[in-house]
């Protein structure tokens, strides 16, 4: 059987040429698929780190409050639900609140409305170490309670520098306009494509200008040690909550977990059931992060689809190879026929040399894609702000090649090359001893 | 007569504008002071109670301006400045039914806006949109077509209900000798909390309104221009001139042109006239 083997991968080589035009098909789709793959991997788990780090939690509590009469955007009570997650969850659980809020942003006679992030900078520090600070420091804008950190894009548009004071003005969730002064204590840069037009504040200054009660927050960010059985542990929290006097509900899709995690303060609706109350929505980042698992499915799709059309065309070469293979070695056939060799055998020969071929090259084309899209990783850098932001890790495409998924690539193209072949195989196999020497001499 | 009113108007322009310039300033001055050291604080220091006297001049302006027994039709024209870009011109068709609280504008001019309007009724404004032919809902403080004009400058004002009201002193607007009118909200939903109204003493209406926001940061100052007299003792504004305090040299005129009381069809005042009038 071992000499079976053998022979099957010497027969290989013995037409160089026809193998070697063979050998590239497969190769060539092989190396596309596993960039592709590398791609989509690598751009889900940079975009699930990237949002983890900017706009949305392991578990993100979102959700609206009613209060005499009328229904806010956002939370209330923000400290029990902290306290709440810290007790369901484990101590070791981070649970930070955060305010958002859309306002216009006035400079020297020039205006524009940002999106404002107010955190509290004793303990929220997570953004820290994803700003690069060109002019000013965390630690500054840390200490001012009016202070703000802006990007170096608005920094340009306005022409702002440290020490700069600037007027904002928000619709409040009320109705009524209110203005505030921030004073801009640090400009930064950041790879994170999520983090890009974040404009840092601080919570309480945030919360100020929206007029908001004390206790209120736009959201609440969990974060977990583990994020093994992530639905579980939502389901816990959700229970706890609930035992709290929340109302609690989950995503009702993808969009849905989305918006709840990007919802900013918006003005009050009419509340028809007239009941205070605290309405919390929790998504985990699995929800948050399934519009970004479509999309990737959408490309692997695309992926297959080509890589079904190009192995089609190549199932037909490998059809015709081999019978031409088979023609041209009708002597050896029927020269192993005579010698005893039965035709599953013979069959299993030709079949094996096809597979033979496929493994081979499309092992080859794999590594090479890998390869290369590590090496692509490693030295090409693009701009942080251009159109490839998104999957963008510190300035890097993230392509993350796998080598399960390359030997999964691997092991289906020969599957496909072995069915292909084992049909004019099995004609060569049928072939008896005498018609194949008759043809032969 | 006609040469001394437009020179006084002239006076009046030049006036405001520098009034207009210096307060807006030392108010963003003094709201980043208060702001930037206690802004949890903020309202802290609004009235509480109205007096009399202000709530008495609130009322004689109101029942001056109450158009409630009267079908107004008319034609508003606002051109919108901002620095650096070419003047905003709208033209907008008025129709407005105070008694039964409701309005009805249709977009004349530019070309773009034309077929779009507002229909309010009570408490609810409707932005009918004829390219996607759909009515939005709107806040009734809405700011009409994108300009400093705001749709609740049209209809009943209801100010002693919405804002305790407290005599600030005298100030002379242009050469008008006025009585300063401090509105302080007392509930949050409006848009200004805070609002100072001129009166002019000789006949009660009017020149200005000054709009700060939460922290008292100036906004918006208005500046009713001209009236003109309507049957009962009535009047309607007729030159309003809004400008924007945070948005550098962001000024919007308006005039209210063709003012007539005759009697409206009712039909007018309805979705189906908007969307017959866009075709």
């Amino acid at each position: 059987m071992k000499e079976f083997v053998a022979l099957a991968f010497k027969n290989v080589f013995r037409n160089g040429k026809r193998s070697l035009t063979l050998g590239i098909n497969y190769a060539v789709v092989a190396f596309i698929l596993v960039a592709l793959a590398a791609f989509t991997r690598g751009a889900q788990t940079n975009v699930s780190r990237s949002l983890v780090q900017a706009t949305a939690a392991h578990i993100t509590v979102s959700g609206q409050y009613a209060k005499d009469g009328r229904i806010y955007n956002g939370l209330l009570r923000t400290d029990d639900i902290m306290k709440t997650a810290k007790k369901s969850l484990g101590p070791d659980t981070l649970a930070l609140k955060r305010y958002l809020v859309r306002s216009a942003v006035y400079f020297n006679g020039i205006s524009k409305r940002l999106s404002f992030t107010g955190v509290d900078p004793s303990v929220d520090v997570g953004f820290r170490g994803q700003m690069e600070f060109t002019s000013g420091s965390w630690d500054a804008w840390a200490a001012d309670p009016n202070g703000v950190a802006i990007p170096e894009s608005v920094a340009r548009y306005f022409g702002l520098k440290a020490g700069d004071d600037v007027v904002v003005s928000v619709r409040t969730r009320f109705g009524a306009f209110n203005t505030g002064i921030l004073k801009v204590r640090g400009i930064y840069r950041t790879d994170n494509y999520f983090l890009g037009d974040l404009t840092l504040t601080h919570f309480d200054f945030l919360r100020a200008l929206d007029l908001a009660d004390e206790g209120t927050a736009t959201a609440v960010y969990v974060y977990l040690k583990s994020t093994a059985r992530l639905a579980e542990k939502r389901d816990a929290f959700a229970t706890s909550l609930a035992s709290e006097g929340f109302e609690v509900s989950k995503p009702k899709g993808d969009s849905d977990a989305i918006a709840a995690v990007s919802g900013a303060s918006q003005r009050y609706e009419v509340d028809r059931i007239g009941r205070d109350r605290v309405m919390a929505k929790l998504s985990t980042i699995d929800e948050v992060l399934g519009i970004v698992r479509n999309i990737t499915i959408a490309v692997q799709g695309l992926g297959a689809f080509l890589a079904a059309v190009m192995l089609f065309v190549i199932a037909i070469s490998v059809f015709i190879n081999l019978r031409m293979t088979i023609n041209e070695r009708l002597r050896e056939i029927g020269a192993m026929r005579a010698m005893g060799v039965d035709a599953f055998a013979v069959t299993a020969l030709f079949t094996l040399e096809g597979a033979a071929l496929a493994l081979m090259s499309s092992a080859a084309g794999a590594a090479l894609s890998a390869a290369l899209c590590l090496a692509f990783r490693a030295a090409v850098a693009f701009p942080s702000g251009g159109n490839l932001a998104i999957f963008l890790d510190a300035g890097h495409l993230a392509l993350e090649p796998d080598l399960g998924d390359m030997a999964i690539l691997v092991v289906a193209i020969t599957i496909i090359a072995a069915a292909f072949s084992f049909f004019p195989a099995r004609r060569g196999g049928r072939i008896k001893p005498v018609e194949a020497l008759t043809a032969t001499f | 007569m006609k040469n001394a009113t437009l020179f006084s108007r002239r006076i009046f322009f030049a006036s405001i504008l520098r009034v207009g310039s210096h307060r807006s300033l030392a108010a963003l001055g003094a709201a980043a002071v208060l702001f930037a050291t206690v802004p949890a604080a903020l309202g802290a220091e609004a009235a509480k109670a109205s007096d009399s006297k202000a709530a008495a001049l609130i009322e004689t302006y109101e029942g001056k301006t109450d158009l409630a027994g009267l079908d107004v039709t008319s034609t508003f024209t606002l051109i919108q400045k901002k620095e650096g870009e070419a003047d905003r011109v709208l033209r907008i068709q008025i129709y407005r039914r105070d008694a039964a609280d409701t309005f009805t504008l249709l977009f004349q001019y530019p070309d773009s806006e034309k077929g779009k309007g507002y229909w309010r009724s009570k408490d609810d404004l409707f932005l009918y949109l004829p390219t996607t032919r759909e009515f939005v809902y709107r806040n009734r403080k809405d700011d009409v077509g994108g300009s400093d004009i705001r749709a609740d400058l049209f209809g009943k004002p209801n100010t002693l209900a919405q804002y305790w009201v407290n005599l600030a002193g005298t100030a002379k607007v242009s050469s008008w000798d006025c009585d300063v009118v401090r509105l302080d909200a007392k509930k949050l939903d409006v848009a200004y909390p805070v609002q100072k109204i001129y009166f002019r003493k000789t006949d009660g209406l009017p020149v200005k309104t000054e709009s700060f926001s939460a922290g008292e940061t100036l906004l918006r100052t208005t500046y009713f221009v001209d009236y003109k007299a309507l049957p009962g003792g009535k009047y309607i504004f007729t030159k309003i001139l809004a400008i924007d305090a945070l948005e550098k040299g962001q000024k919007t005129y308006l005039t209210n042109e063709g003012v007539a009381t005759d009697k409206i069809p009712d039909y007018t005042f309805s979705k189906a006239f908007l969307e017959e009038k866009s075709r």
